[in-house]
């Protein structure tokens, strides 16, 4: 068939409800051949709900799907894959104890007499790999390979079944920052090679890198499509967001004062390896500043926090906080100075089937203002949650009473940052804050730190977003392979640099190399 | 009325109580079609005798017996009622014992083996101390609190198995079990307590009344007369009441769950989640001690004591117990009491069809099967109303935003 359209996938006016809500509400998505159109909203904008509608899981109520021109009717995946719509979902639909190749293969399986040809099928892949520059191991098994491979093997998978569209579900999450470029890399070949790609994000860097066109969704409605190269991140994060956001970080200059906590040659071993984790790391964090700790994903920053916040024993070496010393104090009495946002938000931040009046209260449960005689005192409870969510404006279906595992994800990171920085302590500890995270609950996020420094407290920060780093932070300590390589003001450097310790190329002076 | 009937659907706790009388339906339903095929392949059971044998596997419990035509009879059984009641005493307890822990994140499935350890306490205390010397009803607290000791100490081994070496607390609990068996077996058969005064009693241990201890009536004996009924249900109703207020009111109960919903996390808020999965397996383990002593206690039964190859069916069925009540403390009373108004159903099939017992097993096996499924049927019930939520969400951020 002659492709007549411009467009190889136009989804028309397509409206979704759920009862009681439009999750998508006349939404016009155009997609041309051989170009990367990125769906740019916040969570909640309807954005998986359009996907979802294209990749046939749900069928919308109103609206009209064409490929190529012609009308299609997709009711189930299996309709999408026969149009050649693939897509690559934020979590991975890999078996780990498989290796690449036979996830590839698996269920669109060639075989000879009923047996696997992945002869066959490994010259296919080698040659795709070839092509588009997507590097893997085909026989090494999932469970050893970086997310960086999975994300490559999951799109190896939709090439190799010959897909024209590929959809990538915020694909970045997953990806550290050297991850996230070779992404950008294989995306633009794609696309060269004249596949086309709808990308799903909410990072503007990426889509301002990568994209050629973006299409913005508020609230299940459609705002606009707009050209990459004719617009900018302001205007992008406004028609998102609804309102004018503030992208830049705006701080005054740090006036640190007292040292608040203070860490001397500490080592916290490894649970994978036998080397230490985290090595003889020395710092000292004062009121009054932000401290970014910068580094790849993996490199001792999580036993660092671990040890540091009484998750996990620190083997040798001193911290004082406040002038106490809780090298090796419980989490409680660490906590009695030290409030903690912590990396893993369903891991530790909450307790996902509590309710969120009792996630508040986490720590605070055994307090007189909570409890009596060993009885909580629910009243007060939940006064004191409603007003944190008033306060921090956490959003939620029910209030108090909603449980924390139907709560979107922004809104769980602020419910944990109304309560860590509610508890005021001295030292607010901060393990990437804002990760997966749309702009408008990022900015937020940034000035609650901001408030709290410049309310005198000493804020540690961990964060494995370059732009977080530079812009947040008013001393960057980078971490390699468990040691600090490197102390940075961010006004004297820049991403390149920093990209330079992080990756180990380089360390201060004062360990010997030299610029 | 569809308002209030569809506000009151909406409940969470609605869902969960009609999600367990579903299994419960479906239990007795396949019992009354196992009744109907046994019925139709034996020639000695009647039309009429299947007829009779399904309308007591669903009403057993009102059965009176058959009047002078021969026809079964209906209307309150007062000493049926009692035995089910007196039946219904450990296992609330176990119930309470399986449920206690699985709100914490763990399954004990050790029960029988803190019942034992219970059992053998509660008997020994109350046989040794001489009531002459003692009061009685000092003897009877003293032999519960020593029972629930035990069963403490029991269920906390596989506590501190789990929490110091992080060894699943279901091996450690099948192995307390039987090295309970086996203990229980070899103290009693040293001990003076064999039952030796009453001709063809032997293997059993003399019941508690020789030394006078048994436990309060409470008037319900005469409430129900010709039952074993005793005092001790209200004692088992009022412990799951106490946990009832220990789960949800109390600072305790809130570290037990925490610990239970998220172990990392509860470590994280400075939750000593060592201590609290040790302490839990302990109040399990007191649970089912008690359940031993409120039964042994009673003051006319008697214990077989060579267990060494059986552990007791009273430890296990706390688990269905648990399960159906969706491990709720006020839902095991009344989850406790139908299993064994099942039970009677058993004797009633055996005393009154040419049915027998062994179908109430199969009803019993059906309904753990169910309950089980009772997630499963909750899920389906909570799907209908899932999207709602959703919506209700969304809607109030919407509210919010207007504002």
């Amino acid at each position: 068939m002659e492709n007549t359209s411009e467009y190889v996938i136009e989804m028309l006016h397509i409206t979704k409800e759920f009862p009681g809500i439009k999750a998508n509400d006349d939404i016009t998505l155009q997609l041309k051949k051989g170009e990367i159109h990125a769906l740019l909203g916040e969570n909640g904008a309807g954005k998986s709900t359009l996907m979802s509608v294209l990749f046939g899981l749900y069928q919308p109520e109103k609206g009209v799907i064409k490929k190529d021109g012609v009308e299609v009717k997709i009711n189930n995946p299996n309709d999408a894959t026969a149009l050649h719509i693939g897509m690559v979902h934020q979590h991975f639909k890999l078996i780990d104890v498989f290796t690449v190749l036979d996830n590839i293969i698996l269920g669109a399986e060639d075989t000879k007499m009923g047996f696997l040809a992945r002869k066959a099928a490994r010259a296919k892949l080698e040659e795709l790999s070839e092509k588009y520059g997507l590097a893997v191991d085909l026989d090494a098994k999932i469970e050893d390979i970086t997310v960086g491979m999975q994300q490559r093997t999951e799109i190896l998978k939709m090439l190799y079944r010959d897909n024209e569209i590929l959809i990538f579900d915020e694909p970045t999450a997953v990806l550290t920052p050297q991850e996230i470029s070779e992404l950008m890399q294989i995306m633009k070949n794609l696309a060269k090679e004249g596949k086309s790609i709808l990308f799903i994000s909410h990072k503007l860097n990426e889509i301002m890198e990568v994209s050629n066109r973006v299409t913005i969704l508020r609230k299940g409605r459609y705002v606009g499509t707009v050209d990459t190269a004719s617009t900018n991140k302001q205007e992008l994060s406004n028609m998102m967001v609804g309102r004018p956001v503030q992208l830049e970080v705006v701080k005054d200059v740090a006036k640190p004062t007292d040292v608040v906590l203070s860490i001397e040659n500490m080592c916290v071993a490894s649970h994978l390896h036998k080397k230490d984790a985290v090595h003889d790391v020395s710092m000292k964090v004062r009121r009054g500043e932000i401290v970014c700790i910068a580094g790849i994903d993996g490199n001792g920053q999580t036993e660092f926090i671990h040890g540091l916040t009484g998750l996990d024993k620190i083997t040798s070496g001193k911290v004082e906080l406040c002038g106490e010393d809780i090298t090796h104090a419980s989490v409680s009495k660490k906590g009695k100075n030290m409030s903690h946002i912590p990396e893993d938000r369903h891991k530790h931040g909450l307790i996902l089937d509590f309710t969120l009046e009792d996630n508040m209260v986490l720590q605070r449960f055994r307090e007189p203002q909570f409890a009596r005689a060993g009885f909580i005192k629910f009243p007060e409870v939940r006064k004191y949650a409603q007003k944190l969510i008033d306060q921090y404006d956490v959003r939620s279906g029910q209030g108090p009473v909603t449980v924390a595992r139907s709560m979107s994800g922004g809104n769980q990171q602020k419910a944990i940052i109304a309560r860590e920085l509610d508890r005021e302590k001295d030292l607010v500890v901060a393990v990437q804050p804002t990760r997966g995270l749309d702009v408008g609950a990022i900015e937020y996020i940034h000035s609650q730190l901001i408030a709290q420094r410049d309310a005198g407290k000493a804020v540690l920060l961990v964060s494995l977003e370059l732009d977080e780093v530079l812009s947040l932070s008013d001393r960057i300590l980078v971490m390699y392979e468990g040691e600090i390589v490197g102390e940075l003001d961010p006004k004297k450097t820049n991403a390149q640099e920093l990209g330079l310790y992080m990756s180990g190329a380089k360390r201060n002076q004062e360990e010997g190399s030299n610029e | 009325m569809k308002e209030i009937l569809s506000r009151w659907y909406a409940k969470d706790s609605v869902k969960k109580i009609l999600s367990s009388l579903i299994s419960i339906l479906i239990g007795l339903c396949v019992g009354a079609l196992l009744v109907l095929i046994t019925g139709i392949f034996k020639s000695t059971i009647s039309g009429k005798g299947i007829w009779e044998g399904i309308r007591i596997v669903f009403l057993g419990i009102l059965s009176t017996g058959r009047d002078a035509n021969g026809a079964l009879s209906w209307g309150l059984n007062a000493s049926n009622l009692g035995n089910m009641l007196f039946r219904a005493t450990p296992l609330i307890m176990t119930g309470l014992s399986v449920g206690v822990a699985y709100k914490t994140g763990l399954f004990n499935i050790g029960a029988p083996g803190q019942y034992l350890m219970g059992t053998m306490t509660s008997l020994a205390i109350a046989l040794s101390i001489p009531s002459e010397v003692v009061p009685a009803w000092l003897i009877w607290i003293i032999a519960v609190l020593g029972a629930a000791l035990a069963g403490a100490l029991w269920g906390a081994i596989p506590g501190i198995v789990k929490a110091f070496f992080n060894i699943n607390e279901v091996i450690a609990c099948i192995m307390t079990n039987w090295i309970a068996a086996n203990v229980v077996t070899w103290f009693f058969d040293g001990s003076g307590f064999c039952n030796v005064q009453e001709y063809g009693k032997t293997g059993y241990i003399y019941p508690t009344r020789y030394n006078n201890v048994a436990t309060v009536k409470l008037g319900l004996d005469k409430l129900f007369a010709g039952s074993q009924v005793n005092g001790g249900i209200i004692f088992a109703i009022l412990i799951a009441i106490g946990m009832y207020i220990l789960i949800n009111k109390t600072t305790l109960g809130y570290q037990l769950k925490a610990c239970g919903s998220n172990r990392n996390a509860a470590k994280y808020a400075g939750i000593k989640d060592r201590r609290n999965i040790i302490l839990s397996m302990a109040i399990s383990g007191a649970l089912a001690g008690v359940g031993a002593a409120l039964y042994w206690l009673s003051g006319n039964t008697e214990f077989v004591w060579s267990t060494y190859q059986a552990l007791p069916a009273v430890g296990f069925n706390g688990i269905p117990v648990a399960l159906l009540a969706l491990n709720n403390p006020i839902g095991v009373i009344f989850t406790g009491i139908f299993m064994a108004m099942l039970n009677i159903v058993g004797q009633q099939l055996t005393n009154l069809t040419a049915y027998n017992e062994y179908i109430s097993d199969v009803i019993i096996a059906i309904i753990v099967y169910m309950a089980a499924f009772s997630l499963v049927i909750r899920v389906w019930l909570e799907g209908k109303s899932k999207k709602k939520a959703i919506a209700e969400e969304s809607k109030e951020v919407t509210k919010k935003e207007e504002e």
